[in-house]
């Protein structure tokens, strides 16, 4: 099979375990890598030197691949795939979330299939920890910032809580 | 001729063969050593002897020195003793009188001083007598003047007391006024510091118990007990995400 030509960048489909965009960058280098190791073992069979050592693929790249339905066979095709993988990286739109705790790797995969089905299909997420926000997220977009902590509820709850105290006083 | 031709010798010349045969060499030096011997030990016997008399006499002769030296110095120190008594006798005596010869002087200075000292004193007695009784007539001039000044002064007094005495009364007056005005603007300024230290207290409060849940509630859950929660949250804001991330 065959890199289809209508098939660009902008069509591929992220699999839930590309999480953050250094995941896309691991996947271009481990692609680039993978067309290096084909292509000597393709000279190393023209001159005969011998079988080349078997391909190891990481879990992500094989998903990816079969996800796309890619298989690139020959060394053009594979040079453009590596093209639109590189395009891919520079064009994915990035949210960074601010979490209060650690991320474990399923809820963030759980995160980033909602933004792909919900926002964007190759949206990606970079992570940060900030204690003080209790729990929920703080999101960054390129132009907006979204607080959705606990912190920002109650920083908007004071007023209530102001007022709750206010009819205290005068109940006394 | 024969053996027997030889002249028989006589006794004579046998006695001095004999002699020469005996006093040889060897015997005379052997006499010599025992005169010797012999000559030495009667020199080490009158030696012995001479150096036992010759210590005895000097002994002796120690002890007769001794005996003189000591009556000599005797005779000397009780010389020299009575010499000295009278020389220091005699110089004792010559301060003596120069002393008092001195003290005399002295006295006599000391007893012109006091004569001197004691008509000075009688004259400053005198004028201070005076200038004293200056003083009393001067004293009792100045009374008598203050006196009457004080008198006046006295009355002046008494009609400025009354005045004082009106003025205190008005101003005791006003005092109370003042003091009442004062108790209602504090009653007032309390009120107000209180409601506003209440309204501070309410402000803090609420900033306290935010910290409170801070503290109480962080690192209590993990991302995937609030994972339900945050895509709830990104649920009603999803079409602004939308826009965010298109724009």
């Amino acid at each position: 099979m065959s890199v289809p030509r209508a098939l660009t960048f902008a069509d591929f489909a992220l699999p839930t375990n590309i999480v953050s965009k250094s995941d896309v960058s691991r996947l271009v280098a481990e692609f680039e890598q993978v067309d290096d190791q084909l292509t000597t073992a393709a000279i190393r069979s023209k001159t005969g030197a011998g079988q080349p050592a078997p391909l190891s693929l990481s879990q992500q790249l094989t998903e990816f691949m079969n996800q796309n339905k890619l298989r690139p066979s020959t060394s053009k095709e594979r040079s453009e795939l590596i093209k639109q993988l590189r395009l891919l990286k520079d064009s994915v739109p990035v949210m960074h979330m601010t979490f209060a705790v650690e991320a474990d790797r399923e809820s963030l995969q759980q995160l980033v299939q909602w933004l792909r089905s919900s926002v964007h299909k190759q949206a990606v997420i970079t992570v940060g920890i900030q204690p003080a926000l209790i729990a929920g997220v703080y999101m960054r977009t390129p132009n907006h910032v979204r607080d959705l902590s606990l912190r920002a509820s109650l920083k908007g709850s004071r007023g209530v809580l102001v007022k709750d105290l206010e009819a205290l006083r005068g109940s006394r | 001729m024969g053996l027997f031709q030889h002249k028989k010798k006589s006794s004579t010349d046998d006695a001095l063969f004999n002699e020469q045969h005996f006093f040889d060499e060897n015997f005379r030096e052997e006499l010599r050593n025992h005169g010797r011997w012999y000559f030495e030990k009667v020199i080490n016997e009158n030696g012995a002897l001479f150096k036992q008399d010759l210590d005895a006499t000097i002994t002796e002769l120690n002890g007769e020195l001794k005996g003189h030296i000591n009556e000599q110095l005797d005779v000397a120190i009780a010389k020299v003793s009575v010499e000295l008594q009278g020389h220091v006798t005699k110089q004792l005596e010559e301060q003596f009188a120069e002393h008092n010869k001195a003290i005399q002087e002295a006295q006599d200075i000391a007893l012109q001083q006091m004569a001197t000292s004691a008509q000075n004193l009688a004259q400053q007695h005198k004028q201070l007598g005076e200038t004293l009784e200056k003083a009393i007539t001067d004293q009792q001039a100045t009374l008598a003047t203050t006196f009457e000044d004080s008198k006046a002064q006295i009355t002046k007094m008494k009609d400025t007391q009354g005045l004082t005495l009106q003025w205190l009364a008005q101003s005791v007056q006003a005092l109370q006024q003042q003091h009442e005005q004062l108790t209602t603007t504090l009653q007032k300024n309390v009120a107000e510091q209180k409601a506003m230290l209440v309204d501070v207290f309410e402000q803090n409060m609420a900033q306290v118990i935010e910290h409170y849940l801070l503290n109480a509630l962080g690192d209590q859950y993990d991302l995937k007990s609030q994972l339900p929660s945050i895509i709830k949250q990104m649920e009603l804001n999803k079409q602004a995400i939308v826009d965010d991330m298109k724009s």
